[in-house]
């Protein structure tokens, strides 16, 4: 490879006709109320393990809509349920961490 | 009494023998199989408490009071408890009585086992005895115990609410052959030797009966035909009894020695286990006490339902009963035979794979050292602040030398992880909370989230560090007389939570440390029969909005208290409640500080 | 003089009715439970956009209302069908019968304690919006510190919430809490002021303005993030939890005093009458109109008419268009047209 001194960047644009959502819909098949997330934050803000792990329920989500590898926070999960009650949506996020760990490969 | 047929055998006798020789078979299979499935040192632990004469007693004892008696169906309800003991009890009299029988009249018959149950089929009565007479009458007495309890078991199919048990489980079809072919067995004992009694004689029951046959029947053309029947009802029993839920009858009392041996559940569906779900009786008191239930939902996911499927092997129905679960105990509390439903379940949810595993996310979090005591808040107490607000405050008052091991949190005790079934993962998290409290050079650890008490006193091994709740420290300090408090005039009623009443078997000292500074009213189900809020991590696929009638339910329990509002020592049970009760909804660490004198 | 007509609730949407239809020559009643008229306006420091005072407002409305009969301090013991109107019993002990009836009750400020990991009534300085315009007012308030350095607001509370039992927007409080921002930045230009929100909900004539002024004029920032918890450092300080939902990122800020913006919730003191006369509650704990669109002030029984946020949330100028718009709806009922 020739070196022009500089490299080409990858797009970082998230594709959203390519983008694989099929894990999603698997979630939320499964996990109903994962559907209703409005991004609030709640979950991230009051989690046991998000100040050293970054482990935010949301970007959980949001992230395999947007085809993230989001692996690293459900394995931080202690499952300790604070996301659960302060969800405003009542989202079912302890069974959502728990689906994702089985469902993914 | 003298032999009446000489070959002392008639084929009528086949269909029992057939009965008794499968079920029998069966039985033994089954035990061979549990008893291989074992452990080793759980098998040895079994085998060395049948040679204690100590452990011995007692299950002959415990099979007697719990499998003939029934004690704790009479606790329940004594109509429910009578009917079940009337047959059991009288069947086994009946047994024990023809045996008697048979050594006593013709002792060399005793080696026919089938002698003793068809006994007055095969003597006659030579001579009038007051022995025989008496022997008779019980005979007798027995039977009429044992029909009125059928009786009862029949007007309960109609008026279930007179046996204190809303609700069954719904009968499988070998469930209905196996319960007809029971209620059948004693009417055709009865007359049976009713048409026999003129021959082998009878007493108050069997001989009237003859007479009244006599008048319109006439002869013996029905003898035999009665006897046949009988035999062949036995025969039925027998034969469907390991498929269906009377497989509880030997099963609880293989059961019963292994508890009293020590042995505990490892796999939710092997070994102790296996014997634990076969014991089930499909009586239906967990269906009543299960808070999942509520307006007739859920019911199929009772523990009832868990060992029927676990006897089928229906994965599907295993994992969602397993998973739908609020692990509150209630069911095992009032269970008749000691059906772990919680502890299955957990061991259940433990066999799911994983393709994420667990990192545990070791946080880097210091503890200020060397104070005495160690406050735990917990993960929910840091969304119901004025739990340990209000704790911090009483130790202050009280001049305690502590420091928190939470404040800004961050520490989770593993007790949810352990709950979905992730056993070791939560023992890393175990192992790693384990050191920092170790390091901190504390003597007592102060718990106030009954959830995290419960974990710490079963899965830590903390040398040297006592491990408290908040209940019993405060009601300490109040012995000591490091606060004092005075009476309120307010009345709470006391809601038992699951963790800390029937998990940790602490009902009296809430309920003293209340007292002492506020009055007390009772729901009406409370202590081990309280109400789970429905806010329990315990469950993994109930959803925010099945809960609700759940914790509605609860509340309605706690509001025939008419108390002015409703205390308890959960932060979980505390936010749960506060969402939908009218009445304030209080710890009790804040009533107690608010009346600190 | 018209027939009677029995307008329940003396706020913004009971007085601007009760004009009108003393206009049109009706026989009004008023009846209000506390002892002022002008609700939860009254109690209010400022009104946005305008920046209005209440006082001015309530004081003109009340004028305006000299000749209406008034019933303050008195409540609607019982309601009930009677000669094509309505009989009705009022707590002082007179009855009226009423042609038609006017629903003007409003809404009740979410309880803030309710949502216990804010540390309303737990830790001393967190207070409510309702709180803040009080003491704007001239009253007293200890937990709002003399010279704060860092002030929050938190939008949204008990309000699109599932686990409050309400899952409405509650409307005004965005504005409200910018409004409030401006006003506290303006007495403590020193202050470093914190907005958490969801999403801005500023949908009306000049709100955006208060939106860029907050920004351009006044510094105040805005964090993307509902707060979930909120605790106290050893020195006395709020430490308030919120994911920055935009980097995605957990943040935590020390704040010397923080303000919940509680929302508008249904009134549940008017169920005795939502009982008695019939009437339907929607879905969402407010009582239910004929439709949304062109009946919302129509109760779908004769005679009975809904005025304000007694139907759901509503700004001041939603309200008193209402209140006008049921005025007219009662005189075309007693009409016959």
């Amino acid at each position: 490879m020739i070196d022009f001194g500089f490299t080409l960047s990858k797009s970082s644009t998230v594709d959203l006709n390519k983008v694989d959502r099929s894990r999603y819909d698997q979630l939320v098949k499964l996990v109903p109320t994962a559907r209703m997330c409005m991004n609030c934050g709640s979950c991230g803000a009051t989690c046991t393990v998000s100040e050293y792990k970054g482990m935010s329920v949301r970007k959980v989500l949001t992230g395999i809509q947007r085809g993230e590898d989001v692996r690293p926070m459900l394995s931080s999960c202690m499952l300790c349920g604070k996301c659960t009650m302060v969800c405003p949506r009542g989202i079912n996020t302890r069974n959502l961490v728990l689906t994702l760990c089985k469902i993914y490969d | 009494m003298i032999d009446r047929i000489p070959s002392g055998f008639h084929p009528f006798v086949i269909p029992f023998l057939i009965g008794m020789a499968f079920v029998l078979l069966y039985c033994f299979g089954a035990m061979i199989r549990v008893l291989y499935e074992l452990s080793w040192q759980d098998r040895k632990k079994f085998f060395l408490s049948l040679l204690n004469p100590k452990i011995l007693l007692k299950d002959i004892k415990d099979i007697f009071l719990n499998c003939l008696i029934h004690v704790p169906l009479w606790k329940r309800n004594k109509l429910f408890g009578y009917m079940h003991s009337s047959i059991a009890f009288g069947w086994f009299m009946i047994i024990l009585l023809g045996h008697i029988e048979v050594l006593l009249f013709v002792p060399g018959r005793i080696n026919l086992f089938y002698y003793p149950i068809f006994f007055n089929y095969f003597v006659a009565e030579d001579d009038v005895t007051l022995r025989g007479s008496l022997l008779f009458f019980l005979m007798d007495f027995f039977l009429l115990m044992i029909m009125s309890g059928i009786a009862l078991a029949m007007a309960r199919r109609v008026k279930n609410y007179m046996f204190g048990v809303k609700r069954m489980a719904r009968p499988t079809f070998l469930n209905v052959v196996g319960l007809y072919s029971l209620w059948a067995i004693f009417p055709l004992r009865w007359l049976a030797e009713s048409f026999t009694a003129h021959i082998s004689g009878g007493s108050f029951l069997t001989i009237p009966a003859n007479w009244l046959f006599r008048q319109f029947l006439g002869n013996e053309l029905y003898m035999l035909p009665t006897w046949w029947a009988y035999s062949i009802a036995l025969c039925v029993f027998m034969c469907v009894l390991p498929f269906t839920r009377y497989m509880h009858i030997p099963a609880e009392m293989l059961l019963i020695p292994m508890r009293n041996a020590g042995l505990k559940v490892r796999s939710s569906r092997k070994g102790f286990a296996r014997v634990e779900f076969f014991s089930c009786p499909n009586c239906g008191v967990c269906i009543d006490a299960c808070p999942m239930t509520v307006d007739n939902g859920n019911v199929k996911d009772c523990t009832v339902y868990l060992t029927r499927q676990l006897r089928r092997g229906n994965e599907e129905r295993i994992q969602e009963i397993s998973d739908k679960c609020l692990l509150c105990g209630k069911c095992e509390a009032l269970c008749q035979v000691g059906v772990e439903g919680p502890g299955l379940r957990i061991l259940e949810r433990a066999r799911r794979d994983y393709t994420v595993p667990f990192n545990y996310p070791a946080a880097d979090k210091s503890v200020d050292k060397n104070h005495k005591v160690l406050y735990f808040a917990g993960c929910m107490t840091h969304l119901t602040p004025s739990i340990g607000r209000n704790i911090t405050e009483l130790l202050r008052k009280a001049n305690i030398d502590f420091t928190w091991l939470d404040q800004q949190g961050g520490l989770c005790c593993g007790r949810p992880m352990f709950t979905a079934g992730r056993i070791a993962e939560a023992k890393a998290i175990v192992a790693n909370m384990e050191k920092l409290i170790l390091e901190s050079g504390c003597d007592t650890l102060l718990v106030s989230c009954p959830i995290c008490y419960k974990m710490f006193r079963e899965q830590y091994n903390l040398p040297g560090v006592e491990i408290v709740n908040y209940i019993p420290f405060i009601n300490n300090l109040i012995n000591t007389g490091r606060i004092k408090v005075e009476k309120s005039d307010i009345c709470y009623v006391y809601h038992d939570p699951c963790e800390l009443g029937r998990g940790c078997g602490m009902y009296d000292e809430p309920r003293k440390l209340l007292g002492r500074s506020a009055g007390i009213a009772e729901a009406q189900q409370n202590r081990e029969e309280s109400i789970c809020c429905g806010g329990s991590l315990g469950s993994l696929s109930l959803d925010f909005a099945q809960r609700e009638n759940m914790t509605k339910a609860a509340l309605d329990n706690l509001y025939t208290s008419n108390a002015d509002a409703i205390a308890t020592a959960c932060p979980l049970c505390q936010a749960t409640f506060a969402r939908y009760a009218d009445r304030p909804v209080k710890d009790i660490a804040e009533i107690v500080n608010q009346q600190v004198i | 003089m018209k027939e009677n007509v029995v307008i329940i609730g003396g706020g913004v949407a009971g007085l601007e009715a009760a004009k009108n239809l003393h206009r049109l020559g009706y026989q009004t009643f008023l009846v209000e439970k506390n002892k002022k008229l002008g609700g939860h306006v009254a109690t209010w420091h400022k009104l946005f956009p305008d920046m209005a005072s209440t006082k001015a407002i309530i004081k003109e409305m009340v004028e305006d209302i000299k000749d209406v009969t008034v019933f303050l301090d008195t409540q609607v013991k019982t309601i009930e069908s009677a000669h094509g109107g309505y009989q009705i019993a009022f707590s002082n002990g007179v009855n009226v019968h009423a042609k038609a009836v006017l629903v003007a009750s409003g809404f009740e400020l979410f309880e803030a304690a309710k949502k216990e990991e804010y540390g309303y009534g737990i830790y001393d300085h967190v207070i409510t919006n309702a709180d803040l315009e009080a003491w704007m007012n001239g009253n007293k308030d200890k937990r709002i510190p003399a010279s704060p350095k860092a002030i929050g607001f938190v939008h949204c509370v008990g309000s699109r919430d599932l686990k409050a039992g309400n899952s409405q927007c509650s409307k005004v409080c965005c504005m409200t809490a910018i409004k409030q921002a401006i006003e506290m930045k303006e007495r403590f230009p020193n202050a470093e002021v914190y907005c958490f929100y969801m999403d801005l909900r500023l949908f009306g004539k000049k709100y955006e303005d208060f939106y860029i002024n907050a920004q351009r004029d006044f510094g105040i920032h805005f964090v993307r993030g509902r707060v979930s918890e909120v605790s106290e450092t050893i020195d006395g300080h709020l430490q308030v939890k919120a994911e920055d939902t935009l980097i995605g990122r957990p943040l935590k800020v020390q704040l010397d005093m923080l303000v919940l913006m509680a929302g508008m919730v249904a009134n549940n003191q008017i169920k005795p009458i939502v009982e008695q006369a019939k009437l339907e509650i929607d879905s969402d704990g407010f009582l239910k109109s004929s439709d949304n669109i062109t009946h919302i002030i129509e109760s779908g029984r004769d005679g009975i008419f809904y005025a304000g946020a007694c139907t759901g949330t509503k700004t001041v100028p939603e309200t008193v268009a209402e209140a006008r718009a049921a005025a007219l709806a009662i005189h075309d009922y007693i009409s016959g047209l």
